[in-house]
């Protein structure tokens, strides 16, 4: 059976977005920078699972998410740090703080990984969001693909105090290899949203690659005539209202 | 964006009011904005990210009856891509950049973005950076002008 078939939903769901979704499914799959195949879809498991966890429910529930302790329900594969990395920024990325991010470290989370994992969330997230929205179930998770993690970090990535808690790329200190990460950006400019997964170049990649699907791509983004079927107003009215649903402050 | 876009779709006759802007923030505020269905897409986006199925149910067909699937399948695309970005942000622990905050500074605080839980990462504007925001907001309001003129004159052609 073909992933993302979309051919039997009755809304007329356009072609390039299958396409999109199915090529996350396949970035979710293989073995990435610092995951294997089989713990990035291990990632994307908890990231399900952990809508379900009653630990991160109570901690959603409580005035302060760190005062309450215990065990995520999980599935077994990946370490106890990145399962919590996972779950709460599923359930609760409003109230996480550098605190939590370097306590991840001292348990042994490399950001490498934290990064990568994060970019496995959120692409999860975001194919999942579509189907909840247009009431359709989730699609099957990926079986993982074989093959090693490549080790890549690209230079000049590094903790800058006003940007982020994670090391990330600046068009101003990047090698070429990274030269396709900002582009259709003003010159030597990039959004620090743009650079939070830098440190996992092929995350910002996938990343770039559903948002063009799924919102705009950055040249269109900076044309006010809309590719859609909704004008651009009309996007940028969904677009704020769930970011202000979610208190994204960014 | 949405101002500059309100602005654009309006033949620049005016950029968008705050009460336009006050439709992120308070969804019943979406009718009285100039951007049509916007009741119907904020029902949507609002049901999307906290109904329950019946309500996401009621919003979806809604906004299929009066728009289209076509365009019901692209609202649901932004919303799924928003549902992502607060994530990387928030996971990544970003701040505002900069420029950002000096353009939005007359805003934020009126909105109340400044008291959400992740305001707090951002720094605020230094004394420079006050005194220069108004200028940069007129840069930044000219060039979104230039750019929905761009357009308009394409469409045009």
């Amino acid at each position: 059976m073909t992933a993302f078939d979309y051919s039997s939903t009755s809304d007329a769901i356009r072609d390039d977005l299958a396409l999109a979704h199915r090529q996350a499914w396949i970035h979710v799959a293989k073995a990435g920078s610092w995951l294997t195949g089989a713990e990035r879809v291990a990632v994307a498991d908890e990231t399900r699972r952990a809508r379900s966890c009653a630990l991160c429910s109570e901690r959603k529930a409580a005035l302060s998410p760190f005062s309450v302790k215990g065990d995520h329900e999980h599935g077994g594969v990946l370490s106890q740090a990145l399962v919590d990395a996972v779950h709460r920024v599923v359930t609760d990325a409003g109230r996480l703080s550098s605190t939590w991010y370097q306590s991840l470290l001292e348990d042994g989370l490399s950001p490498e990984s934290y990064v990568e994992a994060l970019g496995v969330v959120v692409l999860v997230v975001s194919v999942d969001e579509f189907h909840h929205a247009m009431g359709m179930p989730p699609e099957p998770l990926p079986a993982p693909l074989p093959g090693e993690p490549s080790g890549y970090r690209p230079q000049g990535a590094e903790v800058e105090e006003d940007a982020a808690w994670v090391p990330v790329l600046s068009p101003k200190r990047m090698g070429p290899s990274e030269a396709d990460l900002f582009a259709g950006m003003p010159a030597g400019q990039a959004p620090n949203v743009v650079r939070a997964l830098s440190l996992v170049p092929n995350e910002v990649r996938a990343w770039r690659e559903l948002a063009g699907a799924q919102y705009l791509s950055p040249q269109q983004m900076q044309d006010f005539d809309s590719p859609r079927a909704i004008d651009r107003a009309q996007i940028e009215l969904v677009a704020g209202r769930v970011s202000a649903l979610n208190e994204c402050f960014y | 964006m949405l101002r500059a876009s309100i602005e654009y779709l309006n033949d620049g006759s005016g950029a968008g009011s705050e009460n336009d802007l006050r439709a992120i923030t308070e969804g019943s505020k979406a009718a009285d904005i100039g951007v049509r269905y916007s009741a119907e897409l904020t029902s949507f986006a609002e049901a999307s990210v906290q109904g329950d199925a019946a309500s996401l149910a009621t919003a979806r067909d809604t906004l299929r009856d009066v728009m289209g699937s076509e365009a019901l399948v692209d609202a649901a695309g932004v919303v799924a891509n928003f549902q992502r970005m607060v994530r990387i942000a928030d996971g990544a622990g970003i701040t505002l950049d900069a420029a950002v905050g000096m353009m939005s500074e007359n805003f934020r605080e009126e909105l109340g973005l400044d008291q959400y839980e992740t305001a707090g990462r951002s720094r605020g504007l230094g004394a420079i950076q006050r005194v220069l925001s108004p200028l940069l907001r007129g840069v930044a309001h000219l060039g979104l002008r230039t750019m929905g003129r761009r357009a308009r004159n394409r469409a045009d052609v």
